[in-house]
């Protein structure tokens, strides 16, 4: 019941108060509004090439494909993409006293939004951000960044691919969340971490058709190293410097190929960095009620002047000031994450 | 000739670069600096100085390289039918570089050699030392050059605390 609620506040918070619905239209977050968006498509950088334009110059001719690369996955019929939970579809409309008891319920009992959120924020929209990047299936065209990525970087189309892909992304966002206050942030990460297993387990019976439970187990058991691997080895990588980061992501992303185009790599070091550094530009009260995405493949991330840094700080100060003044806010939406750092 | 010999200066100054990359801290599966520079010491030609390369020339019995080379220039000495040849030439992996391309790779790893990303999109101290857990890199990178090591209660912390 009170998840019912909760899943619903997520769209609600955002829908309500124009700050752009997650689901329901184009998001446009905070960062979007300002100023940053006019400075991704601006001149002034070291090379005005996205991650995607960068690739795009390579001349080097790939060598002759010997292992079949594509085990495509195929689409379960009717498969609901996200999830088998109505309350994650575009369409559910929680009914209005379901909506009021819930409010109850958390005014009541004072519940800690900030925990509860993560459920919603990062278990269900995070994790589907992270999972669209790479996903890709036998009879349907490719997404932008699919095509970026099994295309323009001649990735396998297989499922574990995919799941390189998709644990790059979250690694980003977890990078983010250790930022946030540490028992916020740990919620986070869990919830992001026990989705993805949760829902690996259902596309490996639903999709890839494995119909033991032993060797999805198994299947599970090697995924859950390989992110282990995975995150440490991006954390030394973000860490230290451009090199190690690189060769971190030839040994994940790339699965260590011999011939590797150096062009892909530094259009993946730079499109990393890029994300991050958008990600470091959100405030925790920002990030932790969803107003992010990733920053499109053929898009180039600019830096900010430390002008257009201040004046957008303050914009995201003023705004959430006149949120947590107003005495109308729904319990369900309040805060207590910080909106200045 | 001129073409391939810009392909093989090319190749020698990758081999350069490739030095620049730090060693690995602990061991992979799979080392890019090993890797890479052996792939860009085929290119460049036998004549770089190699211990392990020379190793394997003297001994008697041929290397994989001389089997490969083996396939690539005179398949028909080896009698064998033609679409097994065809098989055997596709699963060797070639390298077509020209002096535009290889260029490239040796700007492109100039470039991470040099940090350009990182030191171009610059974070402070909120995500290098994030509020949640302020000394969870240095730890790692601590661990990793063995300046210090994790005991058994720290470890053991870690995982019920989480920090």
């Amino acid at each position: 019941m009170l998840k019912e609620i909760l899943l619903k506040n997520r769209t609600s918070i955002i829908k309500g108060k124009g700050l752009g619905s997650l689901y329901n239209r184009p998001l446009q977050p905070d960062w979007l509004n300002c100023t940053l968006h006019k400075r991704l498509q601006s001149t002034r950088s070291i090379s005005r090439d996205s991650p995607e334009g960068i690739v795009s110059k390579s001349h080097l001719k790939e060598p002759d494909q010997s292992i079949p690369t594509n085990a495509a996955v195929k689409q379960a019929a009717k498969l609901n993409p996200l999830a088998h939970s109505k309350y994650e579809s575009k369409q559910y409309q929680l009914p209005k006293w379901k909506e009021a008891l819930g409010e109850f319920v958390i005014s009541k009992f004072n519940l800690d939004m900030d925990k509860i959120r993560a459920g919603p924020v990062a278990g269900s929209y995070f994790y589907n951000i992270c999972k669209e990047q790479g996903l890709q299936f036998e009879d349907e065209p490719l997404s932008n960044s699919a095509k970026f990525f099994y295309e323009d970087l001649n990735l396998p189309r297989t499922f574990s691919q995919w799941f390189q892909i998709t644990i790059l992304h979250e690694w980003m966002l977890f990078v983010r969340m250790r930022a946030m206050p540490f028992k916020y942030g740990r919620n986070y990460q869990q919830k992001l971490v026990d989705r993805t297993f949760a829902d690996i387990e259902l596309r490996l019976f639903e999709e890839m058709k494995v119909n033991s439970g032993r060797i999805v187990d198994q299947y599970l058991k090697d995924f859950n190293s390989q992110l282990r691997g995975a995150v440490f080895a991006y954390d030394e990588g973000f860490f230290t410097d451009d090199a190690t980061l690189a060769t971190a992501l030839w040994r994940n992303l790339f699965a260590g190929r011999k011939d590797i185009d150096m062009v892909h790599l530094e259009a993946m070091v730079r499109y990393v960095r890029s994300q991050l550094y958008v990600l470091n530009q959100l405030s925790d009260r920002e990030f932790a009620t969803g107003k992010f995405k990733f920053v499109p493949i053929n898009e180039t991330v600019e830096i900010l002047t430390s002008n257009e840094e201040a004046v957008m700080k303050e914009k995201v100060i003023q705004h959430y000031e006149n949120l947590d003044k107003n005495p109308n806010i729904l319990p369900s939406e309040r805060s207590k994450l910080s909106y200045t750092n | 000739m001129s073409k391939s010999q810009a392909v093989k200066d090319g190749a020698k100054q990758i081999i350069k670069i490739l030095q620049e990359f730090p060693e690995d801290r602990i061991k992979h599966l799979a080392s890019f600096k090993d890797i890479q520079t052996k792939r860009f010491q085929q290119i460049a030609g036998a004549n770089v100085n190699n211990s392990n390369d020379n190793s394997i020339k003297n001994s008697k019995n041929p290397s994989v390289e001389d089997i490969k080379n083996l396939i690539s220039s005179n398949p028909t000495s080896l009698a064998l039918q033609k679409d097994l040849i065809k098989k055997m030439k596709n699963a060797l992996q070639k390298d077509h570089f020209d002096e535009q391309s290889i260029q490239e790779q040796i700007n492109s790893m100039n470039n991470l050699v040099s940090n350009k990303y990182k030191n171009y999109y610059k974070l402070g101290d909120k995500l290098y030392k994030p509020a949640g857990n302020p000394t969870y890199y240095q730890r790692i990178m601590d661990e990793l050059q063995g300046k210090k090591k994790e005991t058994l209660l720290s470890a053991a912390r870690t995982v019920i605390f989480g920090k």
